[in-house]
């Protein structure tokens, strides 16, 4: 009797140690375990490159989502530099939202005060962020709008990372953090109801991107 | 002088003029003997049902429930039918062993064994089916309620199928081991007529050593009434929470409470049904009719006729509440004036003719103690039986509430194959049983031999109630103190003339001593005042002396000395060393 617990451990034992850490372990009647519809990431020889994740058609829109109608250029960039206005309203809402955003997405680069100096530059990753209150860049909510969307130079895309709502977000936080830097005075947060006088264009537009 | 009184209206339980032995002999000799062609043929038909009957749980298992005949409307149909049927044969057993222990009715001795054997073998058929008819029978262990890595997630104890969980596996352990206590002495009796030392071993094994004594057969009767009182709440428990299952629904026809006592005593009709079937052939295969009489198969038929009429006054019950409720679902369920005409009326009138009609011939005395005919009633009575489950379940479930789901049901050869391969099963259960095990309980039917033996009723009627059951061993004539006494001391004073050399020779090993150093020789053990005596006349005085005997020198004292109390001289040479010391 004695004997047969200490069997029964052994074999216990010994089977556990059957599971490969460097493999996923062994499972009993994996009945629904493996999806039977596609996963969105997974691999299928039935799509193009076995890639389960395809692209939409070119040209097409989805709902609660509109395109970006600058180019990608040099043109684009002074245009939207020159004309594009953030559709969101400047409350504190919108902003603190925007700090979260630029802490996750922007300052390792940028840091934290937007002056050029984060956490990759001053361990020497990368060279050659400037402060946003640089002079000859002078930029603009449209212009930051236009970079984080496409990129520009050895700065990439956002588009894929936030929603135009939030770059928009953001957009609103840079430009506070050029204030600052310019040590120009804060701006004063609108309200919803100075917002509707001011922006009644652009007001369809933000309900579109909310939704 | 013991007397004993039985009144002369009971009939002898045990026939044929038979003795102790003769019950041994009987009783063991299916066992001892080898199985004829016939056990064989039988044997080889429940084998093959058997194992077609797995073919088609491992087909059910592997494919899906969806091989069988049920569809949306009608979940449960021949799957739970035989559940329940199996159940219900089981409990003739426990009844028979554990109720009928507690109503001190001797006539149980002869069927009881073979009961017990029959409601494991049964339960074990049913607890098959509560295991083959899940979807996925492989999570089946996810109904104890285990701690588990998924926050220890536990079952619900409200459902009925969690309480037949409980119950069966209950109802087969406990079974089991009242069952087991009750096979160890006659497993002993086998080991001690055994004469292959493979038999013996195994019996030896079985019998876990059990040697008769007092002390164990008071603690075996003990445990054997504290287990017939706590199997007999099972029996009532067991099938009353079958019928939860469907009592506690609201399908029209299963929401009923009468359902607990009407299916306990359906389970007894049918498994005294079942336990006539199968006792009708033993004894007649096992030639066992001395044992199991006549008058045991008319009590059964008795148990069946009482039983019998629970059960339709239940039905009658059951009809009379489906009008009487005004409600309208009642008018389809399965004893309503619907069932009786609709499309299922050939199992209504299955049922009504099986259970009611046919077991109403058992009120004869002739028929009942006709043994054909009783044959024929009881497989009547199963048939009945299960159909008393189809209709239940799938009448009931084929005319529900919205008649926009009614269905009929027809079963596929897979649901019958798995019903027929437990009728195999079970068999070659029995069929195994029955020739490796003692059928009749010896023991028991030893303890009722002389109350109810008809040699010794027969004795008891001619000679009174006082005569001798028993033969004193023969008694030796008493000898002649007198002469004893008087060759005894004649003898005392032989000894030393017939001693002779012996004498000196021994004085000789152990050294020499005379009176004037003796040592008190009483003390050593086993020698008194008279042994002393011879001892000194030897010339044997001191403790030296003894402790240089050896087995030589006590080899020669013995021959010296008749009525040498040879066991206790083993110890003198050590007892004299010591004393010799102090």
């Amino acid at each position: 009797m004695k004997y047969s617990i200490l069997i029964l451990l052994c074999l216990a034992l010994s089977l556990s140690s059957c599971a490969d850490k460097n493999d996923p372990n062994y499972q009993y009647f994996p009945d629904m375990y493996e999806s039977l519809a596609y996963e969105t990431y997974q691999e299928a020889e039935i799509f193009p490159n076995e890639q389960e994740a395809m692209k939409p058609v070119e040209g097409s829109i989805s709902r609660g989502w509109l395109p970006y109608d600058y180019e990608d250029n040099l043109e684009g960039y002074d245009l939207a530099k020159a004309e594009l206005k953030n559709p969101l309203v400047y409350s504190e809402e919108n902003l603190k939202k925007g700090e979260e955003l630029y802490n996750i997405y922007c300052a390792t680069c940028h840091g934290k005060k937007g002056d050029g100096q984060g956490w990759l530059v001053q361990q020497e990753k990368i060279l050659g962020v400037p402060a946003y209150d640089d002079q000859g860049r002078a930029i603009t909510e449209g212009s930051v709008y236009h970079v984080m969307y496409y990129g520009i130079n050895t700065m990439g895309s956002y588009a894929s990372q936030m929603s135009e709502k939030e770059l928009w977000q953001v957009d609103h936080y840079v430009m506070k953090l050029k204030a600052e830097l310019e040590g120009k005075p804060e701006r004063a947060f609108e309200t919803e109801s100075k917002v509707e006088e001011n922006v009644e264009n652009t007001e369809e537009k933000e309900v579109a991107i909310t939704e | 002088m013991m007397s004993h009184y039985e009144a002369p209206i009971r009939k002898p339980l045990v026939t044929g003029d038979k003795s102790y032995h003769d019950v041994t002999v009987d009783i063991a000799r299916p066992i001892e003997g080898r199985a004829n062609k016939l056990w064989w043929i039988v044997f080889s038909i429940a084998l093959f049902a058997f194992l077609w009957g797995l073919g088609c749980i491992i087909y059910t298992v592997s494919t899906g429930i969806g091989v069988w005949g049920l569809n949306n409307t009608i979940e449960w149909a021949w799957d739970i039918t035989n559940f329940v049927w199996w159940v219900g044969i089981g409990h003739a057993g426990t009844l028979i062993s554990a109720v009928l222990l507690l109503f001190r009715q001797r006539w149980r001795m002869a069927v009881n064994r073979s009961a017990e054997a029959m409601t494991i073998f049964a339960v074990v058929q049913a607890g098959l089916f509560p295991i083959i008819h899940m979807g996925r029978p492989w999570l089946a262990y996810w109904v104890l309620p285990i701690p588990n890595q998924f926050g220890s997630l536990w079952v619900n104890f409200n459902s009925p199928l969690l309480w037949d969980v409980f119950a069966i596996s209950t109802y087969l352990s406990v079974s089991l081991v009242f069952w087991y206590t009750g096979l160890l002495p006659d497993f002993a009796m086998i080991r001690d007529r055994a004469k292959l030392p493979f038999q013996k071993k195994i019996y030896g094994i079985l019998s876990f050593g059990w040697s008769g004594r007092m002390k164990d057969w008071q603690r075996f009767e003990e445990v054997s009434l504290v287990l017939a009182g706590l199997a007999t709440p099972l029996v009532l428990s067991v099938h009353t929470i079958v019928s939860f299952d469907f009592a506690t629904s609201v399908v029209p026809g299963w929401h009923s409470t009468i359902f607990p006592p009407y299916f306990v005593a359906g389970a007894i009709f049918s498994g005294f049904a079942m336990v006539q079937t199968l006792l009708i052939i033993m004894r007649k295969v096992s030639n066992l009719e001395n044992y199991i009489t006549v008058d045991h198969i008319e009590l059964m038929n008795k148990v069946i006729i009482v039983t019998g009429g629970i059960v339709g006054t239940a039905y009658i019950t059951e009809f009379f509440i489906a009008w009487y409720s005004g409600s309208p679902y009642e008018d389809y369920t399965y004893l309503s004036f619907g069932a009786a005409t609709g499309p299922y009326w050939w199992a209504f009138w299955a049922l009504i003719i099986c259970n009611i009609i046919v077991p109403l011939s058992l009120w004869w005395k002739k028929m009942r103690r006709n043994i054909m005919w009783t044959f024929i009633v009881s497989i009547v009575i199963n048939i009945g039986m299960w159909f008393e489950r189809f209709d239940i379940i799938v009448l009931c479930l084929s005319k529900g509430r919205t008649p926009s789901t009614w269905a009929m049901f027809s079963p596929t050869f897979v649901d019958v194959g798995i019903f027929i391969g437990t009728i195999g099963f079970f068999f070659v259960l029995f069929l195994l049983y029955s020739r490796s095990f003692p059928v009749i309980a010896q023991a028991e039917v030893k303890s009722i031999l002389k109350l109810s033996g008809d040699r010794y009723k027969a004795m008891r009627e001619a000679q009174g109630d006082d005569v001798q059951l028993y033969e004193l061993p023969k008694q030796q004539p008493l000898p002649d103190f007198e002469k004893l006494i008087a060759e005894q001391e004649s003898q005392q004073e032989d000894v030393v003339e017939e001693s002779g050399g012996l004498a000196e020779k021994l004085i000789l090993n152990i050294g020499k001593a005379s009176k004037e150093v003796a040592d008190d020789l009483k003390r050593l053990s086993g020698v008194g005042p008279a042994l002393e005596e011879k001892l000194n006349q030897i010339g044997v005085y001191t403790y030296n002396q003894i402790s240089n005997m050896t087995e030589k020198e006590f080899g020669i004292l013995d021959e010296l000395i008749q009525k040498f109390p040879k066991s206790k001289t083993k110890f003198w040479a050590g007892e004299a060393n010591l004393l010799n010391k102090k």
